[in-house]
């Protein structure tokens, strides 16, 4: 790439030569391909998020007139049982998910390392594949499966004399099942950002540990598990932010319940603003949830310094 | 473009080729938004339309075509919106309105008419109709009045209904022959239909009884059973200049006023509680499958391929089963059995012209062309709902699809006076999430009790947001 943005360099004090004109020219010119960036993130990202916390002060239903109202959505926040249960199960399920992802997508990861050639590549597609399908399809091939009367899970669970459960329309079993199928689609995300990191550990490292003697679970935990904890950081830190902002798979599988079991913040804020048009009240909880998000992942960073080693 | 080589071989794109280029793919980015730009013409009527865009099309072909062979100059757009539910085609359409995108005339059931009404959004069409009552008399006179006063609002109309559904109840004739059980009567109670649905279960292998989590359909249809309802139920005053107008002489018209006015909270009355711990029961006696939530799309495709003996659902079933591939002899229907009264819940739907229109007077003329015969057999082919029309209720219309007592549809409004359409006030929207998750949460607990305590506590303070 030829064009790229000039180094700061110090000026000769009241001298503008040609190199230093020129210099200028290149700064404007850098700063007018940066622009279509910075108007960009400002318009789709910058300006909404100003614009939720506006509209959080206000309340606002689409059809009725606009009315200023301070902080009293986050005051019925305060009050809201069922916002604060969304939470809750938003952090359960966060938790969840992303513990299930890391194990078995480093699990997996491990495993396929160990094969070779197309079986491979076989593996590394498989688990993939479903990362590339909508949440929603997903879902509503898994409510079939996981249906607790007519689904194909519970037919053969009866089959081999084993019990029926209620995926879906128990409290923890549907609880349970958002995990199982948001794990299962997610996978592929972790499985394939963990075996990259793997392929990337020095051989000599944990050949020199075999050579001392370390077994295998010794250099896994000593040698490899240091060495991919940046990726590790990294998908729990993505992982977080998404499964926070958790909707496809509990809106289809569950609609939020039976009750509001499954009701994750993002159900809750798009019942609150298109389904009971209480726009600015959705926006006060838009506005904890990043608020939420943001503490996450600072928390995360912050904690990271004690495990994630940078070689 | 022009490119150059730098000392180092790269190859570089000029300065100016760049601003060029990027100029020019600015212009086209402003061309593509200004093609965008809404820009209606004064002879333009939008309708949006709560179904596919094949249905739209044929809307358009079947409706569309000879009314603007009658008005040449108007340019008709017909916008399929689809909505999971009528509160999901509601919200699309409330977002339409939001985003300055208005329709002239939309798609409005029951469980909209009174957001729709209360909010001003939708404009009451008393003046249209005493206007043109003289050709507007044989419509009515062709449309049972309980369809009517549940399109009014405050003694106003806002809805010229084209289609019903009252909750009955639909067999599975396949598995009925099998179980050795007959068709009921028309005055089956509710020890029947447990009876019945507890033979199928020691005979059959299907589900004895399954239905969705909705206001229509629903436990609801018990909870009318039982003489119970989610909310007060009243008429607000007014309505007289139709029923003097239209119905001077009907008996089905005595007694009627302005709407429906749903009072204060009833979710945890007793008999309410009855209603919903009845299915509770049933699921614990094994005669009942979990419900889903949602349009009973599902439940329809269980239906059909045998895997449910008995459900709840109205006239639209029968093209719902017939596409599913059920023949008009493997399922039949009758009215809803008595628990404490023979009750049934009732929603219908039509078109509402939006206050915002600037062309009502075209719209009010498409909205009257929607209610002629043809339009209505257009509308609703193959069975996909009821016809408000009574004269359009034939054998001949449901021998390709069936049901065999096909009569009970329009019947259960004539044999019926206290049919009631389903309890769908201004905060219809905030009451159907919620009910939803209590009737979920209800049988998950396996106790309506609580549950209901819970809606109670819902409603009540939807009703104090909405009177402030």
């Amino acid at each position: 790439m030829a064009l790229a943005l000039p180094r700061r360099h110090a000026r000769t004090a009241g001298a503008k030569t040609g190199t230093d004109l020129h210099r200028r020219r290149e700064t404007r010119f850098a700063w007018l391909l940066i622009l279509p960036t910075i108007l960009g993130v400002g318009l789709f990202t910058a300006v909404p998020i100003v614009g939720s916390f506006v509209l959080s002060l206000f309340n606002y239903s689409i059809i009725s007139p606009t009315k200023w109202v301070g902080l009293a959505n986050y005051s019925a926040l305060l009050h809201d049982s069922n916002a604060q249960h969304a939470f809750v199960v938003t952090i359960i399920l966060t938790v969840g998910i992303a513990i299930a992802q890391v194990v078995v997508g480093l699990a997996l990861a491990v495993a396929v390392q160990r094969r070779t050639g197309w079986a491979r590549s076989l593996y590394r597609a498989a688990f993939f594949v479903p990362l590339l399908v909508s949440g929603a399809s997903v879902s509503i091939v898994m409510s079939y499966i996981f249906d607790s009367q007519f689904g194909v899970l519970n037919y053969y669970l009866g089959l081999i004399g084993l019990p029926q459960v209620s995926w879906l329309d128990s409290t923890w079993g549907a609880i349970f099942t958002v995990m199982i199928v948001v794990t299962w689609q997610q996978l592929g995300f972790t499985f394939i950002v963990f075996s990259a990191a793997l392929g990337a550990v020095p051989r000599e490292l944990t050949e020199a540990a075999r050579v001392d003697g370390a077994g295998g679970w010794r250099v896994f935990r000593k040698i490899t598990l240091p060495m991919i904890s940046p990726s590790i950081l990294f998908t729990v830190t993505v992982g977080v932010i998404n499964q926070l902002q958790l909707f496809d798979q509990p809106y289809v599988l569950t609609h939020g319940g039976p009750g509001n079991a499954t009701q994750t913040v993002v159900l809750d804020i798009y019942e609150q603003a298109f389904q009971n048009l209480r726009f600015g009240y959705a926006s006060a909880i838009s506005v904890i949830l990043f608020i939420v998000v943001l503490v996450a992942t600072f928390l995360q960073f912050r904690i990271s310094r004690r495990w994630v080693f940078y070689s | 473009m022009r490119t150059t080589r730098s000392a180092g071989h790269e190859r570089l794109i000029s300065r100016r080729c760049f601003l060029v280029g990027a100029s020019a793919a600015a212009g086209l980015a402003s061309l593509g938004l200004a093609g965008c730009a809404t820009d209606r013409s004064p002879d333009s009527l939008v309708v949006a339309v709560n179904g596919t865009q094949a249905a739209a099309a044929a809307i358009k072909q079947a409706v569309g075509i000879p009314f603007l062979a009658k008005h040449p100059k108007v340019q008709l757009s017909i916008m399929a919106i689809n909505g999971t539910d009528w509160d999901d085609y509601f919200a699309k359409v409330l977002t339409l309105i939001a985003g300055g995108l208005a329709p002239d005339l939309t798609t409005v059931a029951t469980e909209g008419l009174q957001l729709f009404a209360s909010k001003g959004i939708a404009e009451p069409l008393n003046d249209y109709v005493m206007r043109d009552k003289a050709s507007l008399q044989g419509y009515f006179a062709d449309v049972h009045p309980v369809l009517v006063e549940s399109m009014m609002y405050q003694g106003d109309l806002y809805v010229l209904p084209t289609d019903f559904n009252c909750g009955n109840m639909f067999f599975d004739t396949v598995l009925l022959d099998k179980a050795g059980a007959s068709y009921p009567a028309d005055n089956w109670t509710k020890d029947d239909f447990y009876n019945l649905a507890d033979k199928w279960a020691t005979t059959q292998s299907a589900v004895a009884w399954d239905w969705v989590v909705r206001l229509w359909g629903s436990w609801t249809s018990w909870m009318y059973a039982n003489n119970a309802n989610l909310l007060t139920e009243g008429r607000w005053p007014g309505g007289s200049w139709m029923w003097d107008t239209f119905y001077p002489n009907d008996p089905a018209a005595q007694g009627r006023k302005g709407g429906w006015h749903w009072g204060a909270p009833t979710a945890n009355d007793p008999a309410v509680v009855d209603a919903l711990q009845y299915m509770v029961d049933l699921k614990n006696a094994r005669l009942s499958a979990s419900p889903d939530v949602g349009g009973g799309g599902t439940l329809q495709g269980l239906f059909a391929s045998n895997h449910i003996a008995m459900t709840i659902g109205g006239g639209f079933w029968a093209g719902g089963l017939h596409a599913a591939g059920m023949t008009p002899d493997q399922y039949d229907v009758q009215y809803f059995p008595a628990w404490s009264v023979q009750k049934h819940l009732l929603g219908d739907a039509g078109y509402a012209m939006l206050k915002t229109s600037p062309v009502k007077e075209i719209a009010w003329e498409f909205m009257k062309s929607l209610t002629e015969p043809d339009a209505l057999g257009a509308l609703i082919a193959g069975n996909t709902s009821t016809p408000t029309r009574r004269s359009m209720m034939t054998a001949s219309r449901y021998a390709p699809t069936g049901p065999a007592h096909w009569p009970v549809f329009y019947g259960t409004l004539d044999k019926f006076p206290n049919t009631t359409p389903i309890p769908a006030p201004p905060y219809y929207q905030e009451l159907a999430t919620a009910f939803a998750a209590r009737t979920t949460q209800a049988m998950a607990a396996g106790s309506a009790k609580p549950a209901l305590d819970g809606l109670q506590g819902d409603l009540e303070s939807f009703v104090s947001a909405a009177a402030t």
